[in-house]
């Protein structure tokens, strides 16, 4: 290809939108990487081919001061991430650049664009993870190589969940961990990369970064670079990785933002037509193969607390098991703010838990349910109206409630609570107890923050010695 | 005369030896249509995206969309004075403002035209758009930004570098705690910037008075868009005033700017868009409406030493209706911000004031960033109030209520007695400490409820003539040590003694 043919000029801006004139017969291939010559210098990339030989694209970083007519060169390929060991205890952007300061990265590089494993590379999840979260591992446990979402709308919780889980998990358990940071805080992200130095999960961690403050373009492609490097660590390194994204819905809201400029009419709540493709495009690629897992944890931003907005409807769809945080349990001070109702897993079946665990979680969540029925006759008629069992069944079911929280390892800087891990084993038996009423006597206010039922047990002992000697 | 005449002679022959004869090149275009502040000109091929561009009259725009032919641009003052055919010229600048100490005091429009009567003569200019410091650019929060406010620097603490959201119904003292923030800052060396969107021109001739009454616009610069101003220049207003702020960042100094407020931003950039024909939403806003903010509020932040270790704090005040948090706007705002301040009107009609929701309002960074004096006395604040709270529901319903009960009945409603806190009178941290120390160790017991205020100004009257040593060194160490907690109990002891006298 003659150099004429690898430069194209540009003939409209719209915000983060682009057009580019290239001579006919020469417009580069969609997906393709392009970049502005002279100042300022923006990389872009093809989404569309608009007309003989004009090209519509997205820009991957801000277009302000860019005019009509400046030059851009075809690089000749796509966006490209550097991968493998080398990017280990690294971060990158979306365009594969490193951010952190500690210079180039020498690595092979890959594109971030790639087809889903087939059907046949396709290895369905059947074992559990634990997590030592204990509303977690008992109602909505996470299969191995599966893909797990944590709903949650602002402010309820999502980021610290997804921090004690990588605490528990990336540093408690060997092997290699991908962090997306897709359209949050920049200052979670640098808290993020210093509490990992700290902890020294970094030298096993490759993370990728493209923030709130950044232009759409940015935001949809880092969760891209993000997988890649996942999908390489699988395929290549024949790994079992722990991918963390935060957050998936940005980007959705990040496609949602340039759909309308690129001339696309908009679909339920003016969110793009492509929705349900993009995002499935994604996805896919997070699959287990023979040669290797990747386990998923996304956040999943709702926006305006509504469950049903298109957005997190989509992704519902795509994931084996849910974590819903709710605002509600999050006000009567209750964290992890896990909607134990709402939570579902595609693995709680006797079959691959075992039939103690299900038989356990289905008499909790019965338990749960029947308090839900039963509150508002409460409201109406008072506890004293109630049945003898009815009765049991909610004090009963007030404890489990307060035992579903957990003191968490990330949160101890606020409340000065060291966190706990509790083993599988032990979740499943303290709330087989208390199912089973082993634990009426004990005061509900002593399951609020726990661990396992022994320590409430020696809590509870602890403040009857207390009062006695008071 | 006749020194005044070399000087005029030496001045022109400075000029002349510094003329360059080099042409200044303007490219012009002619307007094609114009109406609701957005027009379509032929020409201006080589204008930047977000140029500002200047029209016949002083009238000014800032390019948006740009193709080979011709360029749409939004108005950014006398909407109705353009007209068709007439010519534009670009000024080959993206849309600036004026910036550095010169502004300080003074109010202007978000394109740096002074709005108080008087010349500007600033020497550096700015882009209203800048990109965010990046992540490694950025530093833990770890100095507190005192408030003066009881109820916000003992619960909801916010940090040098935080945002922190100020949200709540109309009339519930949401920009009140914002401008006693500002006052506060009064010698402890932080610039602010307050930015007026969509508000009142009124409203903003008070915010200024009283400012200047509390001596705050002499760090302060107000940045304003007003209610009559087109969406346009109300939609820039908050970048703006960044923009001021972020250069006090860069430069090394403490900076706070305060978005007063964020609703009626995102109604000034719904307008702009849907007349610009982008494609409606949730609530009819515009797709990109959460970048509108998040791009906005990532620039402040806490730089690393080796740059400076300047710090913008931005409060942002977001406007609910009937107490909704979950609506689209303000959960966008949430879901950015580092903390929220929840401002509630039953607790405001209920003469709790500053009308703080203690359960819903929350600060994700700013403990870490509180002195230690202040993270002693208060460690056990928000337990205890919460407990109060649960309490006070439960006790109702029934009249046998146990000594215990009563004794966290009794502490809660002294505490939240003194949680409130008239407007425009700050507290410094020390004295926060004082009457947070003797509230929490019981020395309000047998003050009846009502007289609880005049207790707390008589012993802040007392502590300030008598211990005047003791609150300094507080101040100054930001700890307290085992003589000076003694030093506390021997004040409030003899505060004691000298009521008990009456």
């Amino acid at each position: 290809m003659t150099d004429q043919n690898m430069h194209g000029t540009i003939i409209r801006i719209t915000g983060p939108v682009l057009d580019v004139r290239f001579e006919t017969g020469s417009e580069p291939a969609l997906k393709t990487l392009l970049v502005t010559e002279g100042e300022p210098v923006v990389h872009i990339e093809v989404a569309q081919h608009h007309a003989p030989g004009v090209i519509r694209a997205i820009a991957l970083e801000p277009t302000e001061g860019l005019c009509c007519g400046a030059r851009v060169r075809n690089t000749g390929g796509g966006i490209r991430v550097p991968v493998g060991e080398k990017v280990l205890g690294r971060v990158i952007d979306c365009l594969g650049r490193p951010i952190d300061g500690l210079g180039g990265i020498d690595a092979p590089l890959r594109d971030i664009h790639q087809p889903p494993p087939s059907f046949m590379m396709q290895r369905p999840s059947t074992t559990l993870f634990e997590t030592g979260i204990k509303v977690i591992d008992l109602l909505a446990p996470y299969p191995v190589g599966g893909k797990i979402g944590l709903f949650g709308g602002a402010g309820v919780g999502k980021t610290v969940v997804i921090l004690e889980l990588i605490h528990n998990i990336a540093k408690h358990r060997g092997g290699y961990s991908v962090f997306a940071g897709v359209g949050e805080r920049s200052r979670e992200g640098t808290d993020l990369i210093n509490e990992m130095r700290e902890s020294g999960v970094i030298a096993r961690t490759s993370l990728a970064f493209g923030q709130m403050n950044e232009p759409p373009g940015s935001r949809m492609r880092v969760a891209l670079a993000g997988l890649t490097m996942a999908e390489y660590m699988r395929d290549e390194m024949r790994q079992d990785v722990l991918l963390f994204i935060d957050n998936i819905f940005r980007f959705v809201q990040a496609g949602n933002e340039v759909s309308a400029l690129l001339g696309r009419m908009p679909s339920a709540v003016g969110y793009q037509p492509t929705l349900a493709n993009e995002l499935g495009e994604m996805q896919e690629r997070i699959a287990s193969t023979p040669r290797g897992s990747i386990t998923s944890v996304q956040a999943v931003y709702v926006p305006a607390d509504d469950l049903t907005d298109p957005a997190p409807a989509a992704i519902f769809s795509h994931l084996d098991a849910t974590t819903v945080l709710s605002r509600a349990i999050a006000e009567i001070g209750i964290y992890p703010a896990v909607d134990p109702l709402a939570s579902t897993s595609r693995i709680l079946e006797p079959s691959i838990v075992g039939e103690r665990h299900y038989q356990v979680a289905r008499r909790v969540q019965e338990t749960l349910q029947r308090y839900h029925e039963l509150q508002d006759i409460i409201a109406i008629l008072g506890m004293d109206e109630l049945s003898e069992e009815d009765r049991a069944t909610i004090y009963r079911a007030r404890k489990i409630q307060n035992f579903l929280s957990q003191p968490m390892h990330v949160a101890e800087v606020f409340n000065g609570e060291p966190g706990r891990l509790v083993p599988l084993a032990d979740t499943v038996a303290s709330f087989e107890e208390i199912v089973d009423g082993k634990a009426d006597d004990i005061p509900e206010s002593m399951f609020l923050l726990t661990g396992d039922l022994d320590e409430v047990r020696a809590k509870y002992r602890e403040s009857g010695e207390a009062q006695k000697n008071g | 005369m006749d020194t005044a005449a070399k000087q005029i002679g030496a001045t022109l022959r400075r000029r002349l030896e510094a003329y360059e004869n080099k042409p200044i090149v303007y490219e012009y275009g002619t307007v094609l249509s114009a109406g609701d502040g957005v027009v379509r000109i032929a020409g201006l091929a080589h204008s930047r995206y977000g140029e500002l561009i200047a029209f016949e009259n002083d009238v000014f725009g800032m390019t948006l969309d740009l193709e080979l032919g011709g360029v749409g641009a939004v108005l950014l003052n006398s909407v109705d004075d353009v007209r068709a055919g007439e010519r534009v010229c670009g000024t080959g600048r993206v849309v600036e403002v004026p910036v550095g100490e010169e502004l300080l005091g003074r109010v202007v429009d978000p394109i740096g035209t002074p709005i108080d009567g008087k010349p500007l003569a600033a020497s550096r200019m700015r882009p209203v758009e800048s990109p965010a410091p990046r992540i490694i650019d950025r530093h833990g929060v770890n100095e507190p930004l005192m408030t003066g406010l009881l109820a916000v620097d003992s619960i909801i603490p916010i940090g040098r570098g935080q945002r922190e959201l100020i949200i709540g119904d109309r009339q519930t003292g949401k920009s009140t705690i914002a401008i006693d923030t500002i006052i506060n800052q009064r010698g402890k060396g932080v610039l602010c910037v307050y930015a007026a969107i969509g508000q009142k021109v009124s409203t903003l001739a008070q915010i200024y008075e009283t400012l200047s009454a509390a001596g705050a616009m002499e760090y302060t610069v107000i940045v304003a868009a007003t209610a009559g101003d087109c969406a346009a220049l109300q939609y820039l207003a908050p970048y703006a005033g960044c923009a001021v702020a972020e250069q006090f960042m860069y430069d090394g100094r403490d900076a706070l700017i305060v978005y007063d407020d964020l609703s009626k931003h995102a109604v000034a950039y719904r307008a702009m868009s849907l007349l610009l024909h982008r494609p409606p939403g949730r609530e009819a806003y515009p797709g990109d409406v959460f970048y509108l903010h998040s791009r906005l509020l990532e620039r402040a932040g806490h730089l690393r030493a080796e740059l400076g270790g300047g710090s913008l704090t931005a409060l942002p005040i977001v406007e609910t209706m009937a107490g909704d948090i979950s609506a689209y706007i303000p959960t966008n705002v949430i879901s950015i911000t580092d903390g929220q301040i929840y401002l509630e009107p039953e607790l405001f009609h209920a003469g709790v004031r500053p009308a703080v929701n203690v359960g819903l309002s929350v600060s994700r960074v700013g403990s870490a960033a509180q002195k230690k004096a202040m993270r002693k006395v208060a460690k056990s604040l928000r337990l205890t109030l919460a407990q109060f709270r649960e309490l006070q529901v439960f006790a109702q319903f029934g009249s046998d209520i146990d000594a215990v009960t009563r004794g966290i009945l009794d502490n809660g409603e002294r505490l939240s007695e003194t949680l409130k806190q008239n407007q425009h009178e700050p507290l410094r941290m020390s004295e926060q400490v004082l009457l947070l120390f003797a509230v929490m160790n019981g020395s309000l017991k047998d003050v009846p409820c009502e007289n609880v205020r005049a207790f707390n100004a008589g012993l802040l009257h007392y502590a300030g003539t008598r211990f005047a040593k003791l609150l300094d060194a507080i101040e100054e160490t930001g700890d307290l040590d085992d003589a000076q907690t003694a030093g506390l109990r021997e004040c409030i002891e003899g505060y004691r003694l000298t009521r008990s006298g009456d």
